[in-house]
This record gives structure tokens, sequence and C-alpha cells, in this order.
């Protein structure tokens, strides 16, 4: 109780020192807008926002979902056969160093404005550190492990899905916290480079009007679409990967 | 040559990618309008390359990469290995640069606009400020890696702090330094071409994004082959340094 | 052979305590330790995990404080690090990787910017003794467990301390290369003379090595007796046979197993 109402205070001592700030003229309001100018944007333009901001989820959990499959599948095979291995790993390293977003153009060239733009660029940006991180924790085991399991009979399939996988899986669900925070940043980037809708495309439309009540409200928006993400994934860390939440 | 298979692996992607779009383009497989084949791209990437303009444009992304990577990756390093260094920093600090580092640092780019203009300036502090973080992270790891009882040996024989961190710090650390300068460079890179290409008057981002909007796919296509060259190229250069200073490193 | 014949102390440890927290609440780790080495001695102390055995030495070693008590080396109160008198040496031989076996020796020298013709020459001297001037310019990745704290040796007498402290230094190795260790390490304790206070968990290799054994308890670590050792030197495997060595093994079990 104490604690949330402590937060509760600290954070309307924040808003009342900004709005003074910005009645007082202190400090340029363009650059910072204010508590104020954001509630405004909230009357004028929040079911805007709200629409904008269920697409941008929609979009998120797509490739999310897309990316966490095909990823970790991959990462899986690849990760089963030492040789394998040995050569995948150094490609999915050097396309993890590719800065993607000179991709976005491409893509957008070939599939239009739309949300399958920004969904294509999501699960590209997400899925090589996944099957890398995946290929990795499936790597590192102890081959005991893949031995026991066909000592017990298990043919190779069975092995690779039903042993090595689970055992993989602190370093899978690291993969996938990184994969899902990179697929959140390229699809709002992406929405702000050229969309039709979305959070990224409002605040980006706002900012051409200098009206940065509302680019602050998108901002707000897009840090609790991040935040929200976040939660999730530490809990399925905690559910998942017990070891590994520290 | 199985020893350098791995080295050469991402380069013989590469060249395997090339033949397929090749294949792909040629054989009408894919629509040559949408992705005109490779060797045709390559042709426009040799002109492109003759052109004063374009080598204007990418001259003036590497300088703001330049300058953002010299700014950011010792700062960045610097401020790692001191929260690093001390447990109880790193305990505070540790949860809030995870958000921090899973917010989209796009979304501030309006006001960086707003704040800084649309000219170099502002490229070098976005890409300083999408990559400190980041770099800082590294930097704490190396910090961390370095094993306490290593530290209290040295001080049994009498170093000096400033000992320990030169002769202690500062070679257990190497690799990862080199790891954080690498990560360091990928993303200036990434911060410097995502600004030119939200709003910027010259650079190849900007460049790039244009040849896109206006479909002008073999351009677009070689400046996409030519950075992903470079930077494939630098990355590798670094991890290789990396690994070559891992020699004899292994705490058996 | 070093014949000191002089009765002082070289290590003094009286009245030593370690308390972490406050009085009331906080952990004792040890209290009220006393004990003296005489110049040229091997001491052991042995007790068992947890008894702080390794705290007191890191006291003694001037890399920890304590909240009670004080440590005196060779007349000198020890407040901090003292290379210049004591050698230390623990589980881990905590080479720098990054070095060779004869720049590792070195690396005490190293910090006193002591010339590197000089620093050479002693090391290989040293590595010569402990027997690895075949390895000198290898890296302790290519050594095996017992030559990296063999080379943790030769560095821990670079420097010709009065004192050489060692905290479980054979602890990780394996039984036979640990046995050899001790006896090695007699020898060099013979050849170089110098002052051996070794902690250890192991009834046998305590007695073994030592001229004294102080017995430790633990919670709170406290010394519960100190024990003379009457066996002739040079020592030899078979000692550990004899009957004696085993009543001495068995009345040290019984004060650690039922703590009074």
């Amino acid at each position: 109780m104490n604690r949330w109402l402590r937060r509760l205070l600290i954070t309307a001592v924040v808003v009342a020192i900004w709005e003074g700030v910005y009645r007082a003229g202190l400090l340029n309001p363009i650059i910072f807008s204010a508590p104020s100018l954001i509630a405004k944007a909230v009357r004028e333009d929040g079911m805007t926002f709200l629409s904008a901001m269920r697409l941008t989820m929609v979009e998120i959990g797509l490739a999310v979902a897309i990316a966490w499959i095909l990823g970790v599948a991959f990462g899986v095979v690849a990760g089963a056969s030492k040789s394998l291995a040995r050569v995948i790993a150094p490609v999915l390293s050097a396309m993890i160093a590719i800065p993607l977003v000179i991709l976005y153009p491409l893509i957008l060239a070939w599939l239009g404005l739309g949300p399958e733009s920004k969904v294509v660029f999501g699960v590209l940006s997400g899925i090589f550190p996944i099957a890398l991180n995946t290929l990795i924790g499936v790597r590192h085991l102890d081959p005991g492990y893949t031995r026991m399991a066909q000592a017990m009979g298990a043919n190779r399939f069975q092995v690779l899905f039903l042993v090595l996988a689970p055992l993989a899986l602190p370093a899978i669900v690291a993969g996938l916290r990184l994969g899902t925070a990179l697929i959140i940043i390229a699809i709002v980037l992406s929405e702000m480079l050229s969309s039709t809708d979305g959070l990224g495309f409002w605040i980006s439309y706002h900012r051409s009007l200098f009206n940065t009540g509302q680019v602050y409200l998108g901002i707000l928006l897009a840090v609790l679409v991040a935040a929200i993400s976040n939660i999730l994934l530490s809990w399925i860390e905690k559910r998942f990967a017990p070891a590994k939440a520290a | 040559m199985t020893q350098l298979l791995p080295r050469l692996a991402p380069a013989l992607f590469l060249a395997l990618v090339a033949l397929v779009w090749e294949t792909a383009s040629r054989s009408g497989l894919a629509d040559p309008d949408v992705l005109p084949p490779f060797s045709h791209v390559m042709g426009v990437l040799w002109g492109l390359v003759g052109s004063a303009s374009f080598r204007a444009d990418l001259g003036l992304t590497a300088l703001e990469v330049a300058v953002a990577f010299v700014i950011v990756v010792p700062l960045g390093l610097i401020a790692g290995l001191y929260l690093g260094e001390k447990p109880q920093a790193y305990r505070l600090f540790s949860p809030l640069l995870n958000l921090l580092l899973s917010v989209p640092k796009s979304i501030f780019l309006p006001i960086f606009i707003f704040a800084f203009g649309i000219g170099f300036g502002q490229k070098v502090i976005y890409a300083v400020t999408l990559t400190f973080f980041i770099v800082m992270l590294t930097g704490i790891a190396a910090a961390r890696s370095v094993p306490a009882g290593l530290v209290n040996m040295a001080r049994a024989f009498g170093a000096s702090k400033r000992q320990t961190y030169l002769e202690i710090y500062l070679p257990a650390m190497e690799p990862l330094i080199i790891e954080g300068a690498r990560i360091g460079f990928i993303y200036t890179v990434t911060g410097v071409l995502i600004a030119e290409m939200y709003g910027s008057p010259r650079g190849i981002g900007r460049l790039m994004f244009a040849w896109g909007e206006s479909f002008r796919m073999p351009e677009l296509l070689a400046s996409v082959v030519l950075v992903v060259i470079l930077t494939v190229f630098v990355n590798e250069l670094l991890r290789w340094l990396e690994d070559s200073r891992q020699t004899h490193r292994s705490r058996a | 052979m070093s014949a000191e014949t002089n009765m002082s102390d070289m290590i003094r440890v009286e009245g030593l305590g370690k308390r972490y927290g406050d009085p009331a609440t906080g952990l004792t780790a040890l209290t009220d330790i006393a004990l003296n080495v005489r110049a040229g001695q091997f001491v052991t102390i042995v007790g068992p995990s947890g008894c702080g055995k390794s705290t007191l030495l890191q006291i003694i070693a001037g890399l920890v404080t304590s909240t009670s008590g004080e440590v005196q080396i060779d007349g000198r109160t020890i407040v901090g690090p003292s290379p210049d008198i004591i050698g230390v040496m623990f589980q881990d031989a905590w080479l720098l990787p990054w070095k060779t076996a004869r720049e590792n020796v070195e690396f005490p020298l190293a910090l006193r910017k002591v010339p590197a013709d000089q620093r050479k020459e002693r090391a290989m001297k040293l590595l010569d003794l402990v027997g690895l001037t075949a390895s000198a310019d290898q890296y302790p990745d290519q050594l095996s467990g017992g030559m990296r704290q063999r080379v943790a040796i030769a560095r821990s007498l670079i420097q010709k301390p009065k004192v050489l402290l060692m905290d479980e230094p054979f602890a990780a190795l394996d039984e036979q290369t640990r046995t050899r260790m001790g006896n090695e390490l007699l020898q060099i304790w013979q050849e170089s003379g110098g002052t051996v206070l070794f902690v250890t968990h192991g009834l046998t290799e305590a007695i073994y090595l030592a001229d004294i054994v102080y017995v430790m308890g633990a919670r709170p670590g406290r010394i519960i007796d100190r024990i003379e050792v009457e066996l002739p030197r040079p020592r030899s495997i078979d000692m550990i046979g004899s009957e004696y060595f085993g009543r001495l093994r068995n009345r040290i079990w019984h004060l650690i197993a039922d703590p009074a």
C-alpha cells in the first residue's frame, strides 16, 4: 500500500512541476511539451491513438508468434548437429550484425505501406537472435543427456524435442526476450518511417504538425506497450526458466 | 579447411544468396522489375561508387558513424566498467537498464528533431543515445567477468588500486571490450541510418529511403548490398580480433 | 637448511576476532584466536568447513581486516597487504591467463618495477626449484593443476618473504598429485628456509606436513587445541601408517567432531 501511494505521490509531484515549468515558459514547449497538452491530446485524439495502439499490438503479436515458432524450430534443428551448428552460428551472428533497417525500404517497396510490411520487418528483426540463442542453448547441453535418452530408446526426433529443447529452455527464453524487444523496436520504427496507421505513424504525423501533446501521448503509449510486454516476458521467464530469472 | 569454415561461412552464405538471387531474377521466378538480377545491380553499384554525389553521401554517413562511435564506445564502456565493479550499484540499475533497452528509442526521434534539427549533430546525438546503454551493458559484463580471486591475488602481492586496473582488469576484459566496440559499431550504424531515413537532407539512409519511395529498385538494392558488405566486413574483422585475443584466456 | 635458533615468534596472533554486522545480530566468524609460529617452523591449521580458517589466513595476510585483536609478523603489525614479508597461496593458483608461467612468477616483481633481466633471472631460478624450467614459456591453460600450483609456489617465493601463508593450496588436486605436492613443498621449505602457515581441512595432510597443528572449531571459529607433531624430518609416506600417526589423527578427528 505504502509503496504504491508513494509512487503515485511522486508522479503527481513530477507532473505538477512539469506543468508549472511549462506555464512559466522556462523550457521550450515544442521540445518538452506539458501535461496539459498531453491531456488535451487525449481528449482530441485519444480514440485514434487507442485504435492505433491496438493495431501496433496486433502487428507485434503476429510478428512475435511467427518469429518465436520459426526461430526456435530452426535453432533447435541447427543446434542438433555439431557440424551444422559450426557453420550456421556464424551466419546468424553476421545477420544480427547487419543494420536491418536498410532492408525496410525494400520491404516497403515490395509489400506496401500496410501492416504486412511491418510484420515482415518485425519478424526479420527478431528471428535471428532467437534462432542463435536457441542454437547455442541446445549446443551447450551435456552430451550425457542425449546418451541417456538414446539408451532409453528415444529416436532422433524425440531426443531433440523432448529432451534437449526443454533443457535448453533458459537459453531459449533469453533469446525470446531479446528477440521480442527487437521486434517491438522494429515495428514501432517501421511505423514511424512509413505507414498508414499504428502508434508510430501517428507520432510521426503529429510531429510534422508540431503537436507535441500528441507526440508525447504516442510516446507514453509506446512505452506502455514495451512495459506490458516486458512484464509478460518476465512472467514467461519465471514460469519456464526459473533459474534464469535473477 | 574445416577450421576456416566457420570464419568463411558468412561470406559463403552471402555468395549463396547472390546466386539464388541471380537465378530467381533471370529465370523469371521473381519479377525482374521488382527484383532486378544481382549482376545488373552490381553494375549499378559500380556506377554509384563512381558518382561523386553518392560518395559524398556515403562519406557523410560514415563520418556520422565514426564520430558517434568514438564518443559512445569509450563512454559506455567506462560507465559500464564503473557500475560493474560495484555490486550494489549494479543491483540498483539493472532492472532500470533492462526496461530502457526494451523501449523503442525511435519514438524519441521527433523530440530529437525538435531539439536538435536534422543535421549532422542530431544524427550523432541520436546514435549515441541509442548505443550508449547497450555498450554500457557490455562494460558491466566485462567488469563482472573478472574473477574477484584474481584481483585479491594481485592485492596480496602488493598491487595498488591503479595497478589492479591496469594489470588485472584491463587485460582480463580485453576480449569483452572488443566485443563492446563491435556491438557499439552495429548500433551506431543502425542509429545513424534510422535518423537519416527519418529526416535528413543527405546521407545514405536518406538516399535509400527516397529510392524506395520512388521505386528505383536497382539503386536501392545496390546500396543495400554495399551496406551489407561493409557492415558484415567490419563485424567479422572485429570478431576475428576478439577471437585472436581470446587465446590462452580460458580459465582452465 | 635453515638453522634458525632464534626463539622469538615470527607470526604472532593475539585476541583476534572477526564479526560481520552489529554486535547484537551480526555473525561472529572468528573469536579470540591466539597462535604463534616460530621462525623456520611449518605450522598447519586444520578445521571443518566453515570454521573460518580461510578468513583467518586472509586476515593474517592483511587482505581482510579483523574487528578485534592484532597480527604481528616479524614484529610488524599487519594492517594491509605486506608483500615484502608475506607470500600467499590460495586454493586456486590465480595465475594470469594471458601471461606465461615465467611472467606469472615475475608478477610481484613487475609490480615493484624491478628491471626485466633481474626479474627473469630470479623467476627462472624459482621455476628450476619447482621443477618447471621446461614449462617457463607455456601458458596456464597448457599446464596441469599441479603445475599451476607449482608456478604459484614459485611466485609466492620470488620476493623472498619471511613467511609463506597457504590457504588449502592442494585441495583442488587429485590425491596422488596432492601427496606429491606436499612432499615437494616440504623439500622446497627445507631448501629455502622460511616460515610456513598452512591451512587445510585434511587431517592427514595437516599432520604429515607440520611441526605444530592448530585445530579449529566452527561456529564460532576458534582454536580448540594446539598439537605438537613429534615425527622426524624428512617425513616419508610410510609414517602415515604408523600407530603414532593414527593416534594423532584420531585425536584431532574427535576434537573436531565432538565440539567441547
